[in-house]
């Protein structure tokens, strides 16, 4: 059975997302490379990594964009459509770190006749911010 | 300044196009959920996801503009098989600064992708630890079997001087 989805009406700003928390693993580094074609050195090969002066095994940043969205459309329901994000990289992380997914509704924007919710999200390794996104969303209508 | 010389400033307009090879598939969405922990059914059940009102399974948002699917290549010394132009900065290791994604619908598992890269441009900027760094933005527009465009991926990277952590 189809999940509801979110309308305007059940959104206001300052309204946080839920939280998500994932220890990335070596395994989730190589699953996340394999799962999009990408076999790069720096996920996988330790030796390789420390040769590019790293202390460990990269994450892929593209991975943080995959999160947001999942975190997004998870809290907005089925008939939600991203149209839009900005994802910054704001510091490096590796794996074994635990990371943190955060969201709140910065703006609605309802101008256009269908309601945008634009979402600031950021991801934290402790109290280190690792990337965010401002992140538009497409919310079904009534 | 002399991280961007003149053979790099050259390169800047080049392009490069990859054509699908077969369609984006339910088994690269499956994969790219299992990857992510993400059970939302929408990437999962086509049932549902017409339900939902859309023409059968569609990818996660940012799918398509993260995996390397289009490519068709061995891996190169980093073991990479993705897009690269393959810029000779010596003395750098390059990171992913940022990703501005534009979605103009969600990708069916059906689409076949074929993707556009555009070397956009080139700007070295002081670095706060010292020296310039090379800023590398590029754009990838993702096209469809209709010739459609589906999503525009701005890519910026950074080349940055490999320093001592000592």
């Amino acid at each position: 059975m189809l999940r509801p989805s979110l309308n305007s009406k059940q959104i206001h700003v300052g309204q946080t997302l839920p939280e998500s928390a994932q220890t990335y693993t070596e395994a989730d580094l190589v699953a996340y490379g394999a799962a999009t074609w990408d076999w790069h050195r720096l996920h996988y090969d330790q030796a390789y990594a420390q040769s590019k002066n790293l202390p460990g095994l990269l994450i892929d940043g593209q991975v943080f964009g995959a999160v947001f969205a999942r975190e997004a459309m998870n809290w907005a329901g089925p008939r939600a459509f991203i149209q839009s994000m900005k994802l910054k990289m704001k510091s490096m992380a590796f794996a074994r770190d635990h990371l943190v997914a955060k969201g709140m509704v910065n703006s609605l924007d309802e101008s256009t006749g269908v309601c945008v919710v634009h979402l600031k999200q950021e991801i934290f390794c402790e109290n280190r911010l690792v990337a965010d996104a401002l992140t538009a969303i497409r919310i079904a209508e009534l | 300044m002399d991280l961007l010389t003149p053979e790099l400033l050259a390169l800047i307009g080049k392009e490069a196009y990859y054509p699908a090879r077969e369609p984006l598939s339910e088994a690269s969405i499956r994969y790219f959920s299992l990857a992510l922990r993400d059970d939302n059914p929408l990437y999962l059940d086509e049932a549902y996801a017409r339900e939902a009102g859309y023409n059968g399974l569609i990818a996660q948002p940012t799918l398509v503009c993260e995996t390397c699917q289009y490519a068709h290549a061995a891996p190169d010394a980093d073991g990479y098989i993705g897009h690269e132009w393959h810029l000779n900065v010596p003395g750098c290791r390059m990171i992913r600064a940022g990703n501005d994604y534009t979605f103009m619908r969600p990708v069916l598992a059906s689409d076949r992708i074929s993707v556009k890269w555009t070397l956009e441009s080139m700007v070295e900027k002081p670095a706060s630890r010292g020296g310039t760094q090379l800023f590398v933005q590029s754009v990838a527009t993702y096209i469809d079997q209709a010739h459609e465009i589906v999503a525009i991926n701005t890519e910026t990277l950074v080349f940055q001087p490999l320093v001592s952590h000592a």
